[in-house]
Order: C-alpha cells, then sequence, then structure tokens
C-alpha cells in the first residue's frame, strides 16, 4: 500500500465518501487520541489553582457538559432521520466524538474535586444555554433536518470551536490537552453542518428565510452563554476574544 | 513551508512549480494524507505558491503542485471542498459547496 495518497485527486463522491466513512474517523482520531487516556498525556502534572480560579473552571467545564450532551443528544438522534446513509454514518462519528467529549469533561471535574457532577451541572447550568438545548431537540423531535443541523453543525459547534480554543490558550496544562483534542473534533462537526446546509440552500432557496429566523432566535442565546463563559474565566474586556469570528464566518459564507 | 521545489522554469505560461511533499507534524487525518495539510501559524504565516488557507476551519491546504485560479482542492479536517480564487492580489480558497 502507497505511504501517502494525494486527496485533491479524488472525485468528489469519493471525498464525500472517504470524510464521512468511520474509516476515515478511525484514522483522524488514532492521530491525536493514541496514548492520551482522558484525552491528555498522563505525565502531565496538576498546577496549584486559587479558589476562584478553581471555580471558574468547574462553572465552566459544567456548562461545556451541557453543550456536548446536547450534541450527544441531538446528534444521536438524528440519524433516524438523516438524508442519506453517508450522513448516518458520519453522525455515528459525531456520536461517539459527543459522548467522549462529555466523559472526559467529567473526568476533569472528578479531578477538580467534584463529586456528584450531576448536581453540580444543574447547579451552575446557565438558562440561556438549556434554552437552546430545549429548542435543538424540539428540532429534533419533529425530524426537522435543516433547522437540526443548524442549530447543532452550525451554531453550537461553530461556538464551541472558538470558544474552546481561546480557553485552550488560557487553560492549565491538562485542561488545554482535553480542549485542544476536541476543538479537532469539532472542526469536522461544523464543517459537516456548513458544507451540507450549503449543499441544500442551493437546491432549496426557500429554506433560506426559515433559517434565517431560526438563527435570529438562537444564535444569541449561545452567544451569550459563551460572553459569560469567558466572564468565568476572567477573560474579559481587552483580552476577551472576538467569539462570533468563526460563527458569523460561517453563516456569512451560507447567504445569511 | 519550504518543500522542495522540483523545477521552476521562467516565463507567464511556463508550467506549474512541482513539490515534494514532507510530513509536517499534522496528525489530525489518516496518516496517508498527512503531509497534505499543516497548522495555520496565524497572520504572520506566509503561504507557499503550493499551499492556500480553508476559510472553514483554518487549516492549510498543500499541494505537490503550484496552485493556481481555479484548482479545487479539498479540505479533509473539516470536509470541505474549495476552490482557489485571487483575491487581493493573493490566492484564497472559496467554498464550493
Amino acid at each position: 500500500m502507497a505511504e501517502w495518497q494525494d486527496p485533491h485527486k479524488l472525485t468528489e463522491g469519493e471525498f464525500l465518501d472517504q470524510v464521512h466513512s468511520f474509516e476515515f474517523w478511525f484514522g483522524t482520531v488514532e492521530g491525536y487520541l493514541h496514548d492520551r487516556p482522558y484525552g491528555f498525556d498522563a505525565e502531565t502534572e496538576e498546577i496549584e489553582m486559587d479558589d476562584r480560579r478553581k471555580d471558574g473552571l468547574i462553572t465552566t467545564l459544567c456548562n461545556y457538559c451541557i453543550g456536548e450532551t446536547a450534541a450527544l443528544e441531538a446528534s444521536s438522534g438524528m440519524i433516524a432521520f438523516a438524508p442519506d446513509r453517508a450522513s448516518k454514518i458520519f453522525l455515528s462519528t459525531q456520536v461517539a466524538d459527543e459522548g467522549r467529549h462529555l466523559e472526559v469533561l467529567l473526568h476533569r471535574l472528578s479531578m477538580l474535586g467534584v463529586r456528584d457532577p450531576e448536581r453540580e451541572i444543574e447547579a451552575r447550568a446557565n438558562k440561556s444555554l438549556l434554552r437552546f438545548k430545549e429548542r435543538l431537540l424540539e428540532f429534533v423531535d419533529s425530524r426537522d433536518w435543516e433547522a437540526a443541523v443548524f442549530a447543532q453543525n452550525v451554531i453550537l459547534e461553530s461556538l464551541e470551536f472558538t470558544v474552546f480554543r481561546t480557553h485552550a490558550q488560557n487553560a492549565d496544562p491538562i485542561t488545554k490537552q482535553i480542549l485542544q483534542g476536541i476543538v479537532i473534533d469539532e472542526r469536522r462537526h461544523m464543517g459537516f453542518g456548513e458544507n451540507d446546509l450549503g449543499r441544500r440552500l442551493i437546491l432549496a432557496p426557500h429554506t433560506h428565510d426559515r433559517l434565517d429566523r431560526i438563527k435570529r432566535e438562537l444564535d444569541s442565546l449561545v452567544l451569550t452563554t459563551f460572553k459569560q463563559t469567558l466572564g468565568e474565566l476572567g477573560l474579559e474586556g481587552d483580552e476577551a476574544p472576538d467569539l462570533a469570528s468563526d460563527y458569523l464566518g460561517a453563516v456569512a459564507r451560507l447567504g445569511f | 513551508m519550504n518543500d522542495t521545489l522540483i523545477n521552476q522554469p521562467a516565463g507567464e505560461d511556463r508550467p506549474r512549480q512541482m513539490y515534494v511533499l514532507e510530513e509536517t507534524g499534522f496528525k489530525e487525518v489518516p496518516k496517508k494524507f498527512r503531509r497534505f495539510y499543516r497548522k495555520w501559524g496565524g497572520p504572520s504565516d506566509t503561504l507557499a505558491p503550493n499551499e492556500v488557507l480553508c476559510p472553514v476551519c483554518k487549516i492549510v491546504i498543500r499541494s505537490l503542485q503550484e496552485l493556481r485560479v481555479g484548482d479545487k482542492v479539498y479540505c479533509m479536517p473539516c470536509m470541505s471542498r474549495l476552490i482557489v480564487q485571487e483575491e487581493g492580489g493573493r490566492l484564497v480558497a472559496r467554498v464550493n459547496y
């Protein structure tokens, strides 16, 4: 077997079959998760954190758990009404990713001394994020593919991509590695969403207005949540990054 | 990146420059595709003539040949199909849904 293969020589059909496959997923995650139990190198040492910093991190991770649980429940539900088999296979890899994200975040919470994560997550939950999750799962329950892909893979995933990447730059060494692994997964999820919706909007431009209404309803919920997240992490004022940049870039490319 | 340049003839109608791609340490796609991508170093990162930045996920896409307007390339890390275009005198990638 050849040592390497030029991806740009693939036909579009071959490319989509390749990137939606479990084979591709296995070969990909092996590169950055091998020998990293719970998402980080076991040799990494915990640093000292004062109580305020630790409490802010716990609140942040609790809300990440809500976002990941929303994506886990939504992506698994979407398999049943995905429009084709390649999308069903891709979503099954996303389910595995989201389940892993939830597991590593819960493990990190336990490392930080959280004994009852369910209760802690409920106590620290951001109301805007809970409302977002509720609406996302309503789209899934009503088998509304475009709305579910837009809410989950475009709005939620692109904002998580930016927030996790930003947080990783300022995080303690263990949380940093965990988040970096999640960010790599999020690339696939948001790319899947943008490309799927991009194709659909060309074929059915009338869906644009409906998705625009959903966008106006939901994006502020997620933005509000993650702005508060940055506050918990002490990244406010001049230090605060433009959280919406990746998200706004994606929706602009889609014509919103 | 400084991949090995195989040829570099002069003139506007010159054939494309060809490159031998080396591994870049990028591990976010299966092994056989890894040399075709690399991490982006931010705005100060100068792209080579065989490279273009994915606008969706900000990974640098690399080709065996010098890229030109109209070329199609794939970003495997985010599953995007892209077309190379010129913008402000430099090559950029646009998503082709």
